[in-house]
């Protein structure tokens, strides 16, 4: 039975090779490897501007982050832009003024800020988030949500381009008739698009958090990217057995970017906040990966048992997609 | 070597397939079935393969019936042409066979370049990818695919297919050679003339049922009118008389000065098969 799996392996590995799958990998770590190290960490993500209109000179001391606006008209066109924030002293009570961006949570940090920098609580010289630098924070941010993008959807699309051409070659259907077991079949695939994935996140942790912080959060990365790797694989291989061409596929696809995959990042990333996020399956592999680069850990055995279940569901319809692919008409 | 009794598959509940077929194939004979598209042919082949499962009836290869035989056991035993040359295009043909007999055991297995030697395959292309092959080569490299496990049993859809006619000829030779080994052959075929110079007995499959089922001879016998076409010359001119068989018993039954040609006019098999189903083969 292993001889056959052997065989497989080599087969799918001179696949991949001849589809330039590795060379795509290999340009994605280069790719975001060099976004990370040459513009990220160099950007100086800029906090909201406070622009004080002040005309009788009540506030003496005023913080470096404070820009003062001598007339109205001007604070007035510095506050229209969903981000800065004014804070106006001209009457008995210091009144907030800014124009609402439209996310409350947002909104309301601004004002927090706003407060903060008026009565002096900011001093400018934080540096230190949690244990990491802010350099660090933001390469561990970065990495995970750069390795999460690159196994959901260039590995999926990796497999089902493999498979497509497996498809067109009729190739499928000859498996159906040859003494291997049809398990190993998709078992040769999913370690080989494992394997790539698990050396593609080490060497993009290596490469971007340094090797001793790498080193340190790589067996909790490898578990999650793991887990990701091998559902995204399985998905892709039922889609691509299933849907008759790459066209179709392709629409599916950005069905699948647009309506399952944004709302995560958005949640993710910015203040969005939606009560029913907490049921997409796909918000707590990110939410995993993320906490796996902080060495925070969060979901217990109940998430790993619901990965755990989701891996065997979907290969049970991938085997059972397989075997009917396999008996259909020339 | 093939038993097949009641068999009745459906696709769906308002589409059924085969409505009981009753066949048996013996060791080392070729077995034609011959039906056009949608008949039933390559579901019934499906099943016999090993391929399609949820049938009724009774199927049995090699003496047990399929449904109880672990099917790596019986894929081991057998080799399957399909219509189309599948095969991986990346590859070369050496690549290609040694990968799929990867997966049988080594003592039975052939040699592939003496392999496609034997098939006529072009030397020059053996390390070419697949991808520069023409129809007929690639369709050899599939027969050779079919053939290197030293199949005891063979399942050929269209085997003549897509070659030119030396090309069907060395077909047909090959596939009588393997007969001659004691390989029994399942061909499957819109072919009649392959049907007709290879098969030891040929079904007629028309819309899930056997419509006729004996050797290519008998049922040309039996549906033929007995008729013989001469050609002669009376008094200077050319005529030719239709008469039928039993009239010769006692001779030429007209006047001729000389004799140019006797032919008994035989139905063809696609005669036949119009005749039992109905319809055409292609």
């Amino acid at each position: 039975m292993w001889r056959g799996f052997f065989h497989l392996l080599k087969k799918d590995l001179k696949l991949m090779l001849s589809s330039k799958f590795f060379i795509l990998t290999f340009a994605s770590l280069i790719l975001y490897s060099c976004y990370i190290n040459f513009i990220y960490v160099n950007l100086d993500q800029k906090i909201y501007p406070v622009y004080l209109y002040d005309p009788q000179e009540k506030q003496v001391t005023i913080s470096d982050y404070i820009i003062k606006v001598e007339k109205r008209e001007d604070f007035e066109i510095a506050c229209t832009d969903q981000y800065s924030i004014g804070i106006d002293l001209s009457s008995d009570k210091p009144i907030i003024y800014m124009l609402a961006c439209g996310i409350d949570t947002i909104d309301h940090y601004r004002t927090i800020w706003a407060w903060a920098v008026l009565s002096g609580n900011v001093d400018g010289k934080a540096e230190l988030i949690g244990t990491n630098s802010k350099e660090m924070k933001s390469r561990r941010e970065i990495t995970a949500e750069f390795l999460f993008f690159e196994l959901s959807a260039v590995g999926f699309l990796g497999l089902a381009s493999m498979l497509f051409k497996e498809k067109q070659m009729g190739v499928i259907r000859v498996h159906g008739i040859l003494p291997v077991n049809r398990v190993m079949f998709i078992l040769s695939k999913l370690c080989l698009l494992l394997l790539s994935d698990l050396i593609f996140t080490i060497l993009l942790t290596v490469i971007n958090l340094g090797l001793q912080h790498g080193i340190a959060v790589l067996p909790t990365v490898l578990l999650q990217a793991g887990i990701l790797s091998l559902i995204m694989a399985l998905v892709g291989f039922f889609c691509a057995i299933r849907l008759p061409d790459f066209k179709q596929f392709s629409l599916l696809y950005l069905v699948m970017a647009v309506f399952i995959t944004t709302p995560v990042f958005l949640v993710g990333q910015t203040g969005v906040s939606w009560d029913w996020i907490f049921y997409h399956p796909m918000y707590h592999l990110f939410t995993e990966m993320k906490a796996a680069y902080f060495s925070i850990a969060r979901n217990g055995l109940l998430y790993y048992l619901a990965c755990l279940g989701t891996i065997l569901l979907l290969f049970l319809a991938a085997y059972r997609t397989l075997t009917y692919e396999m008996a259909k008409e020339g | 070597m093939i038993e097949v009794k009641e068999l009745i598959f459906s696709y769906s509940k308002d589409k059924q397939a085969l409505h009981g077929l009753n066949f048996g194939v013996g060791d080392g004979e070729i077995f034609g079935f011959l039906g056009p598209n949608g008949s039933g042919k390559s579901t019934t082949q499906k099943i016999l393969t090993g391929i399609l499962k949820g049938y009724s009836g009774m199927v049995s290869l090699f003496g047990k019936e399929i449904r109880n035989v672990h099917t790596q056991e019986l894929f081991q035993k057998i080799g399957v042409l399909f219509e189309f040359p599948y095969l991986y295009t990346n590859l070369s043909a050496l690549d290609n066979l040694h990968y799929f007999s990867s997966f049988y055991p080594k003592d039975q297995l052939r040699d592939a370049e003496k392999l496609l030697d034997e098939l006529e395959f072009k030397r020059d292309f053996l390390k070419k990818p697949v991808s520069s092959y023409s129809k007929g080569m690639r369709q050899r490299v599939s027969m050779a695919r079919a053939l290197i496990s030293n199949p005891k049993l063979l399942f050929l859809d269209e085997p003549t297919s897509g070659l030119d006619p030396a090309g069907a000829i060395l077909f047909r030779k090959i596939i009588e050679k393997e007969r001659q080994k004691g390989t029994t052959i399942f061909l499957t075929t819109h072919n009649m003339l392959d049907a007709d110079l290879l098969c030891d007995r040929v079904a007629f499959i028309s819309n899930g049922t056997i419509a006729a089922l004996d050797t290519p001879r008998n049922l040309k016998e039996q549906n033929s009118n007995h008729s013989i076409v001469i050609t002669y010359l009376y008094q200077g001119r050319r005529e030719i008389q239709t008469v039928e068989a039993a009239e010769l018993k006692v001779g030429i039954p007209f006047m001729y000065d000389e004799l140019i040609s006797i032919h008994s006019k035989e139905p063809t098999l696609e005669d036949i098969f119009i005749q039992y189903t109905g319809r055409r083969l292609s």
